[in-house]
């Protein structure tokens, strides 16, 4: 069965080399990237019950006889991710074929759009399945540079500014990376994560020290783990509804599962707990109070995003089978309700031309169905009970309340604090976009700015002037004001008036809707899923299996 | 194993130079930054590979040690990957000078817009519409100066 | 049990679709859902009343220890009916009372028919946790149901203070079970009624858990969201603020009570927050005018009196305040759809409007009378008998304690404060109904419309069994005796309507007298109240307190989002400094295992790399930084000459200079020099980190390469290179074969930076235009003008920019280029080269084309999409990725394993030479992508920027 191991990174290159080929065959490349993606997630769930039943999948690439190549591993951690996120990004492109990738008013270039995602999909695979410390570099790589491409997609000047802070920090720490590996290599002349995690055991301390601390600086600027998650909320909401939900789903999350492999397999025996957990706390507490002052429904979700990898820092930094079960519930949770809500939002975009709170309003009314499409999993995000949010944060409090350190005890009331914040953040939203009425949501925008942009309300006027082009906000602001004929009309009167599209593309509703299925799903299967969690979590605790798995004749 | 003092001087002060330059404002210099990070890395591995040697080929045989050939197979690896950094950067550098006349890298409109509200010491916009002012309707109770 | 609950789901996901068929005629259909659950809890009243439990246990996530049980004893069954039966009969009252045009009805049945379902859940569900997620649905449904109007901010901001201030306190509330069943291992409450732990943590998460019990409540401090809340319509503030959810927390403190009313601190905060709140609560009411803020405040007093009564925990109060609960169900929810039909057929709920309304309205005067009784503790209502048998309970509590620490002054102190509460509910009970029947002078009487008896059945049946529970008591005693029975201490004395005279008996009719008396002068207390009417609320604290929270969010945000990519940088390196920083410094510097160098070579190098770095970092002028870039790149190729590895020095060569021309190329339309920056302290900023970093690395190198003990793997390398990989070049067998895994991912990086070239550059054009000479226009002078040509797009060439010597070198040369880059590719495999050289020597074999005659000289030089060059590529990488799954193999395994032919060592080749093609493939498209981008796409704009330029030519 081993030869399944590869296929979810090879198919999808295959399948952006054919799509590539079909440049100027759209029909042609929807056929490709969709049917490749489908084949993943069927091969990455036979994978995961493989898996599951007889223990880590190895391949040597090549064949060649290890430890010279490079191996792929799947045990239950990769092959729950690998599954997890393909079925993601089926959705979203599913999603983005719906809505023809013909995002705001420019052109984007859409015969590079479905190669580009397949390779980011390849990427993030790769990332899971690497068993060699530099292809786990070469896979942040394919995935990074695929994530500049879509982010950067029409090149607009809000995409080349958010663009510039993504590509300059992530190029960082690449090379950061790059340094990392160099140590290791040098310090132990292996790559392969089964042979390091036994001689970087060897090393005198405070060596190993230093790659550690190096490595996980390195993925925790990936993850957005504070004080390295700031680059984030400015990069994501600028990109296109559904490129900003994949990166939302799936790229934070390598990191965090780079994190997690490092503790359990590279360093199992030097927890680091304390400074782990710190960083948890400060990442949830602050990115959720970033939330909350934000306008912008994207960009607050940004940043509910970065609070709340707090959480899975916080299940890995307790470094108990019971932490790292919360956190692995966690991932899975958190993929696929953000990457649900920014759909969400993309629907919200496409159907009222907006996700600003200054502008929008009486959605609740106005649209109903996408009432519900928010709602639901705007609660899920914020841990109301039974669905998927809640699970995962009473996994991490319990095990949290278990270690019993003054420190997990504060990191369980802040993990609290975060989701009333998180609910309040989200409420607000809904109080605003949903129920305020089109005409009153009209008024409050017309009170930021008058016509010639001046201050208008103190506190008010960095809606108006100042860099106007340059935010949503002012845009809005000005398109609600502007003098053309459509001025004076609120939401609900441009819709009468045709001038925002009727309906939503079924497509679309569907990618969305079919993903909040998923993560209610997550509810019903909550008895088995904690079940295979717990034990991927006991896996990671003792890397045992996963290093005869991989070296058999044991590492020489 | 010995570490080469030259070499991992070298790249350091390389590295350093690096960051000096990533710290810049114009992208062209940040990239230029990120380039001689790159090389500075690249010396790096080297140093990881230990002592110099004969080119890793099999076959002619002169004897003396040969140079370990896996840190050289990742450096080739790294520096074409190099190459799509400087090739993309370029192209985002060209394309902001297209949009604004000049490369240097913008601040965030939204984060400055948050930081004159800090400033000014006012509540987020969106507090100030959801429950800004108090509600319409005080309800009147007896005895209340009305 | 589940099915019933799972029977309000169902009916809540239907409900909308009938309400959109039949409108509000849907309602009474709806109503048969709870009636239904009500008749089953009914059907199960002996069995309980015989104290015995009905369980029913689901596995759902075993890990975490949350199963779906339930649980129904005396307690359960009695707030079962309570929610069951006042859920159906205001659905059956919402019949009348909505129009069927109501907008956001439709929605408004599905959530509160959720919300009945929920509540159900809640009463009935005996895993704590269980209990916390019907508790969560609740709040939310609640929020729902409170924005009902959502056009009003009122409402808006009233849904949203409940939803939070409830939450606020349901979080405590969980983390106070999770430590509960952390302490005692389980969260099942009848495993934890048999035998309840103790301890600190119990104590500290019985707090917990109370905090929640308080905030539902609506018990002072968080008494002000309930009354907010009255913007919901009435029947939804007769269910959820009168009859359900705000009976939850007094729900939960009558279940905790029998196991935890002996935890330190439990009497104490729960008696002194309810006395308070009875007593805050009425005194609001009297001052109210509106009728249903009225109640609203005369709830949240009468919730204080249900949470003291329920704290004390003696076996006769117990009995007494489960009697209160249900009375006050049953009368508080008729008083409100009383109100409700008062709104409705008057138009105003207003006391200084309405007047007389019981002369046009007499039954519902009756009925409200009736309600009204009942709770002020009027004979012979129920509301009556189950005061007095508090009183009487609370008197022998006072006297002799019974074993709950409160004999003496503390009991005492309770009944004064609880008497007085009852005093200041009479008066606002007589307030309420002179102020909605009373005719009053000088006001004209109110027009009365005519009321349907379906109207007012719902209320009338409220108040009848208030009525009838009245004369019931031995019964009722008989039903409520086993949740008494499961508190340790004290006697149980019957309910009945006639003990003879006794405390109770006494107190109570103290209490109404008083009460009388101050609704007699009423208007000295209203000069009384506006005299210490408080200018601080609770709410205005609920206010500042978001407030604050928000102006934190900004100001925090403020100071962590500096929106500047140099910002987040320098954070990030300054991480780097500080943590594996300081771990270099632990380590300390040892001498041992450090050369200064192989060859002296290397420090000469590697000095002449420094200085053009520095050089690099102090040039202003664009090109010189490119240039000194350039310096340490050739450097850098020379130090691996010297360390052997000749093919690393031939790829970096060829990338350096490919950098070189990419980067003149795009960087010619850019300002000379870089924008001018004042010399400031960011300087000493950027240099600091750079040295520390720097500094950081060099330690971080020399420890590594220190601590080298182990042989490298790459020492396993030769043999099977040779043997299994079939060549002699390790570095490319490596690259190819052992590692083409890399390989593979690295052509695919490229792939994706190629395309995002293009798109960055032709943004508007999904696909790039290839135009050769051929397509330009037949009266184009210049093609004839400026033959001979060696080029064929040399002709497109201004004059002025062409050079004919480098047109016949780059027509000699060309070729020739590109045979030896095929050399290396098919070479690469023994010596070096291989496919990364032989692409970069194409590309740049392409690049002197296009130096040499323009960009259509490129296009004939290549008439093909980058593009497809780079899908073709890819493809047939991965293409030789895969073909060894035919065989049998693994992804990427030389096929030399499988076909046994003659000349094996061909047939291996071949696979592993197929892959290798597929990247020289792959580094072509890349490179004809940079040139047409940089070169030709940039020459376009030019020419479309400057149209004298045109003219020009």
């Amino acid at each position: 069965m081993t030869e399944l191991v590869p296929l979810p990174v090879v198919l999808p290159l295959f399948g952006a080399g054919v799509t590539l080929m079909l440049a100027h065959r759209p029909a042609a490349q929807r056929v490709v990237s969709t049917a490749t993606l489908s084949a993943v997630v069927g091969i990455s769930a036979v994978l995961m019950v493989q898996v599951d039943r007889s223990g880590p999948q190895v391949l040597w690439v090549g064949a060649w006889p290890e430890p010279l190549g490079i191996s792929l591993v799947a045990d239950r951690l990769s092959a729950l991710l690998v599954l997890v996120s393909a079925i993601v990004s089926l959705a979203v492109l599913v999603f983005s074929i719906g809505q023809g990738m013909t995002d705001d008013d420019q052109d984007t270039p859409l015969t590079i759009y479905h190669p580009t995602f397949l390779v980011l999909v390849a990427g993030v695979s790769n990332a899971f399945l690497a068993g060699d410390l530099f292809n786990l570099f070469v896979s942040f790589e394919i995935l990074l540079f695929a994530s500049y491409v879509l982010l950067t997609l029409g090149g607009t000047g809000a995409r080349i500014r958010a663009g510039t802070i993504y590509v300059v920090v992530n190029m960082l720490s690449s090379a950061l990376f790059l340094i990392a590996l160099a140590a290791v290599y040098a310090a132990t002349g292996s790559l392969n994560l089964a042979q390091l995690s036994e001689r970087l055991a060897q090393l005198p301390g405070s060596v190993a020290l230093m790659i550690h601390l190096l490595l996980l600086t390195v993925f925790a600027i990936k993850a957005a783990v504070f004080p390295l998650s700031f680059w984030l909320p400015d990069s994501y909401p600028t990109a296109p509804a559904p490129v900003t939900a994949v990166f939302a789903g799936l790229l934070t999350k390598v990191g965090v599962y780079a994190i997690i492999r490092t503790q359990t397999l590279l360093f199992p025996d030097r927890p680091l707990s304390g400074l782990l957990l710190c960083a948890a706390l400060a990442t949830m507490v602050i990115g959720i109070l970033g939330a909350v002052a934000q306008s912008d429904i994207k960009r607050m979700l940004s940043f509910t995003l970065v609070s709340h990898i707090g959480y899975m820092i916080f299940g890995v930094g307790l470094a108990t089978t019971a932490g790292y079960t919360g956190a692995i519930f966690y991932v899975v949770h958190h993929i696929t309700i953000q990457t649900a809500l920014f759909l969400v939002l993309g629907l919200v975009e496409y159907r009222a031309g907006s996700t600003s709170l200054i502008r929008l309003g009486g959605l609740a009314r106005v649209a109903p169905l996408l009432g519900i499409l928010f709602f639901v999993p705007a609660m899920n995000l914020s841990g109301i009970p039974p669905m998927s949010g809640f699970l995962g944060k009473v996994a991490l409090a319990e095990a949290g309340l278990r270690v019993g350190t003054p420190l997990a005890y504060a990191l369980v009331a802040g993990s609290m604090a975060t989701s009333l914040l998180t609910l309040y953040a989200l409420a607000k939203a809904w109080n605003l976009a949903f129920w305020r009425t089109p005409a009153e949501a009209h008024d409050t925008a017309r009170t930021l700015s008058d016509p010639h942009g001046t201050v208008v309300r103190h506190g008010r006027h960095l809606h108006v002037h100042g860099s106007v082009f340059e935010t949503r906000d002012v845009e809005e602001a000005r398109r609600v004001v502007d003098e053309d004929e459509e001025s004076d009309l609120d939401l609900q009167q441009l819709m009468d008036a045709d001038a925002l599209p009727r309906r939503m593309p079924a497509t679309m509703v569907g990618a969305t809707a079919g993903l909040i299925g998923v993560s209610l799903a997550l509810t019903i299967v909550a008895g088995p899923l904690f079940g295979y969690a717990e034990r991927a979590a006991s896996d990671l605790r003792d890397p045992g299996d996963y290093i005869s798995a991989v070296l058999p004749g044991g590492s020489r | 194993m010995t570490a080469n003092a030259a070499l991992i001087l070298t790249s350091a002060a390389v590295i350093g130079c690096a960051v000096y330059l990533i710290l810049e404002r114009s992208l062209t210099r940040v990239l230029v930054g990120l380039v001689l990070l790159s090389n500075g890395v690249n010396i790096l591995f080297l140093v990881a590979g230990g002592r110099r040697g004969r080119a890793p080929i099999l076959g002619s045989d002169q004897g003396g040690r040969v140079s370990d050939p896996l840190p050289q197979a990742l450096v080739l690896t790294a520096i074409v990957i190099g190459l799509g950094t400087t090739a993309f950067l370029l192209a985002m550098a060209h394309r902001s000078w297209q949009l604004t006349g000049h490369d240097d890298v913008q601040d965030d409109a939204e984060d400055a817009a948050v930081r004159r509200l800090a400033a000014e010491d006012e509540a987020s916009d969106s507090f100030d519409l959801a429950l800004g002012a108090a509600p319409d309707e005080v309800p009147e109770e007896e005895g209340r100066s009305t | 049990m589940l099915e019933l609950v799972l029977a309000h789901v169902v009916a809540s996901v239907v409900a909308p679709g009938l309400v959109r068929l039949w409108g509000r005629r849907a309602f009474p259909i709806i109503a048969l859902v709870p009636l239904a659950a009500f008749v089953w809890t009914v059907s199960h009243s002996n069995a309980v009343a015989d104290g015995r439990t009905l369980t029913q246990n689901i596995s759902w996530v075993p890990v975490l220890d949350l199963q779906l049980s339930f649980a129904m004893a005396t307690l359960q069954w009695l707030l079962a009916l309570v929610v069951t039966g006042v859920g159906a009969l205001v659905l059956f009252y919402c019949t009348w009372y909505f129009a069927d045009d109501e907008p956001g009805l439709v929605s408004f049945a599905g959530n509160f028919t959720a919300f009945a379902g929920s509540m159900l859940g809640l009463v009935l569900a005996d895993n704590l946790l269980l209990v916390y997620v019907f508790w969560e649905l609740t709040t939310i449904f609640s929020y729902l149901l409170i924005g009902f109007d959502p056009t009003k901010r009122a409402s808006r901001q009233a849904a949203l203070q409940a939803l939070i201030v409830t939450t606020f306190g349901g979080l405590a509330m969980l983390v106070g079970i999770l430590l509960l069943g952390n302490a005692s291992g389980s969260y099942q409450m009848t495993e934890l009624l048999a035998d309840p732990p103790g301890g600190t943590a119990v104590s500290v998460a019985v707090a917990l858990l109370l905090v929640g019990a308080i905030t539902k409540s609506a018990l002072v401090p968080f008494h002000f969201w309930l009354p907010a809340a009255m913007a919901a319509p009435t029947p939804v503030s007769a269910y959820l603020h009168a009859a359900a959810m705000v009976k939850a927390g007094v729900f939960l403190v009558a279940l905790l009570a029998p196991a935890f009313a002996g935890t330190p601190g439990w009497r104490p905060l729960l008696l002194t927050l309810g006395v308070a709140t009875m007593l805050l609560g009425a005194w609001r009411a009297l001052r109210q005018y509106d009728l249903k803020l009225l109640l609203a405040y005369g709830t949240v007093s009468q919730l204080g009196f249900l949470v003291a009564l329920l704290a004390v925990g003696t076996r006769d109060v117990a009995l007494a305040s489960l009697a209160m609960l249900l009375a006050h169900a049953l009368f508080k929810a008729a008083l409100f759809l009383v109100v409700g039909i008062v709104d409705h057929a008057t138009g105003t709920r207003d006391i200084r409007l309405l007047s007389a309304v019981g002369r046009g309205a007499p039954v519902l005067l009756t009925v409200a009378a009736v309600a009204g009784a009942s709770m002020a503790g009027v004979p012979p209502l129920t509301g009556f008998v189950a005061k007095e048998g508090v009183y009487g309970g609370l008197v022998q509590v006072a006297t002799h304690g019974e074993g709950t620490g409160l004999a003496g002054w503390p009991g005492w102190a309770v009944v004064v404060g609880l008497l007085a509460g009852s005093t200041l509910t009479m008066a606002y009970t007589l307030r309420f109904l002179w102020g909605a029947f009373a005719r009053k002078p000088r006001l004209p009487d109110t027009v009365v419309e005519p009321i349907s008896l379906g109207f007012v059945a719902a209320p009338a049946l409220l108040a009848v069994l208030s009525l009838l529970l009245g004369f019931l008591g031995p019964a009722e005693t008989r039903l409520l005796r086993p949740y008494a029975l499961s508190f340790p201490a004290g006697p149980l004395e019957e309910l009945a309507l006639w003990h003879g005279v006794n405390a109770g008996l006494i107190l109570s009719i103290l209490a109404l007298v008083a009460g009388l008396v101050l609704h007699r002068w009423r208007s000295v207390l209203a000069d009384v109240q506006a005299a210490v009417g408080p200018s601080w609320s609770a709410e205005r604290g609920y206010r500042a307190t978001v407030r604050m929270l928000d102006r934190t969010a900004v100001e925090v945000t403020g100071f962590t989002q500096r929106g500047s990519a140099s910002a987040y940088l320098s954070v990030i390196l300054t991480v780097v400094v500080v943590l594996p920083g300081a771990a270099v410094l632990l380590h300390g510097w040892s001498g041992e295992h450090v050369v200064a160098w192989d060859l002296p070579a290397q420090a000469l190098v590697g000095g002449v790399i420094v200085l053009a770095a520095v050089l690099t970092v102090r040039s202003r002028r664009r090109l010189k930084a490119v240039v000194m870039l350039g310096v340490t790149g050739y450097g850098t190729a020379t130090l691996f000459v010297v360390h052997g590895a000749p093919d690393l020095a031939l790829t970096q060569t060829l990338v350096e200079t490919v950098s070189l021309v990419v980067f003149v190329l795009a960087l010619r339309r850019l300002p000379e020099y870089f924008t001018d920056r004042p010399f400031t302290r960011r300087r000493y900023w950027q240099t600091a980190i750079g040295a520390l970093t720097a500094v950081a690395v060099a330690g971080l190198m020399f420890a590594a390469t220190g601590a080298r003990t182990a042989t490298p793997v790459s020492a396993g390398l030769p043999g099977p290179v040779r043997t299994f990989g079939g060549g002699h070049n390790i570095v490319n067998v490596t690259l190819v074969d052992v590692r083409a895994w890399d390989t593979m991912g690295e052509i695919a990086v490229l792939v994706a930076a190629a395309t995002g070239v293009a798109s960055l550059i032709f943004i508007r054009r999904s696909r790039v235009v290839i135009r050769r000479v051929s397509d330009l226009p037949r009266d184009d002078a210049r093609a004839q003008t400026t033959a001979p040509t060696w080029l064929r797009g040399g002709g497109t060439v201004p004059p002025e920019r062409r050079s004919v010597i480098f047109e016949v070198i780059t027509r000699l040369v060309f070729h020739t280029i590109v045979v030896f880059s095929i050399y290396l590719l098919f070479a690469g495999h023994n010596h070096p080269g291989g496919g990364f050289a032989a692409g970069l020597v194409t590309g740049l074999a392409l690049v002197v084309r296009y130096l040499a005659g323009g960009r259509y000289e490129l296009d004939e030089a290549a008439p093909i999409q980058a593009g497809t060059l780079l899908g073709v590529g890819l493809f047939v990488a991965t293409g030789a990725g895969l073909l060894p799954l035919a065989f049998g193999g693994a992804v990427l395994q030389s096929a030399i394993l499988d076909l046994h032919l003659p000349l094996l060592g061909d047939v291996h080749l071949v696979t592993s030479l197929l892959f290798d093609v597929g990247v020289y493939l792959v580094v072509v498209g890349l490179m004809l992508d940079l040139v047409r981008s940089f070169g030709s796409g940039i020459d376009r704009q030019i020419l479309a920027d400057e149209p004298e330029a045109v003219d020009a030519r």
